[in-house]
């Protein structure tokens, strides 16, 4: 169940990652005839990211302490100490990006090139985050791994 | 494109994220090297990782409706340049003290 929970939080942040990605594409080419569409791409990711916040709080809050105790004891400690610890708050960071994209996204941006470069720079740092907190996922995750390869030997 | 106006909850809710991303910093320092404020944390929802979230979001809903409110119902009025130095430095500087705190000051 567990691994479950963990996979899902995985495919939600990896939805909001590429609808940002998609969003800027979309900005940079924004016209009356998209900007419908860019507003419910920003709700979707923001959607996505919130989905991905509580299902990962509630692996972390009651059940990344197994992880935990199995990282500490195997080669890569520093998949908790760095990469978890600072996941853990950077993402609150990408949360707040990405509750704030729909506010930006609700503007006109067609008409208003202001608001357009906020709505590029925001879902830029959202896809740039993004793609952080998946690959401090994948490094945690194998840390995890070399811990129980190290201890199979 | 530095005159277009930007809407008041645009401006008070980037002005507002900065500062929770700085906060958000400063509370992962905060709780790390005072035991006891990583106790208060714990005590607060019963995980010292769930208050720290719930701090900055409720600081980032309070601010953004605060600075919407400034001059007289008007919000904030700030160039789209400085905004946006705000707003990018804001969320570069939260993110490097983070890195740099578990990187050296841990």
């Amino acid at each position: 169940m567990s691994e479950i929970v963990l996979m899902a939080h995985v495919l939600f942040g990896m939805a909001c990652l590429v609808t940002s990605v998609c969003i800027f594409v979309d900005v940079l080419h924004v016209s009356a005839t998209n900007q419908a569409r860019i507003r419910k791409m920003s709700w979707a990711a923001a959607v996505a990211l919130w989905l991905a916040f509580f299902i990962a709080g509630y692996w972390y809050v009651f059940f990344y302490h197994v992880d935990k105790a199995i990282i500490l004891k195997g080669p890569w400690p520093s998949a908790h100490t760095f990469f978890m610890e600072t996941k853990e708050h950077l993402v609150i960071m990408l949360l707040l990006l990405a509750t704030y994209l729909p506010i930006v996204a609700s503007n006109d941006l067609a008409a208003n090139p202001g608001a357009r470069k906020i709505a590029l720079w925001v879902a830029g740092m959202i896809a740039v985050l993004a793609l952080m907190m998946e690959g401090e996922g994948a490094i945690i995750a194998m840390g995890v791994k070399v811990a129980l390869l190290a201890g199979a030997k | 494109m530095e005159n277009t106006p930007i809407p008041k909850y645009t401006i008070s809710f980037g002005l507002s994220l900065a500062l929770a991303c700085v906060v958000n910093a400063l509370l992962v320092v905060a709780k790390e090297k005072i035991p006891s404020v990583m106790a208060g944390m714990q005590k607060l929802t019963g995980h010292h990782w769930v208050s720290h979230c719930a701090i900055v979001l409720l600081l980032f809903a309070l601010f953004g409706w605060l600075f919407a409110r400034a001059n007289g119902g008007r919000g904030i009025n700030l160039t789209l340049n400085r905004f946006l130095a705000t707003l990018v430095s804001g969320v570069a500087l939260g993110g490097l003290l983070i890195f740099a705190f578990y990187l050296i000051g841990d």
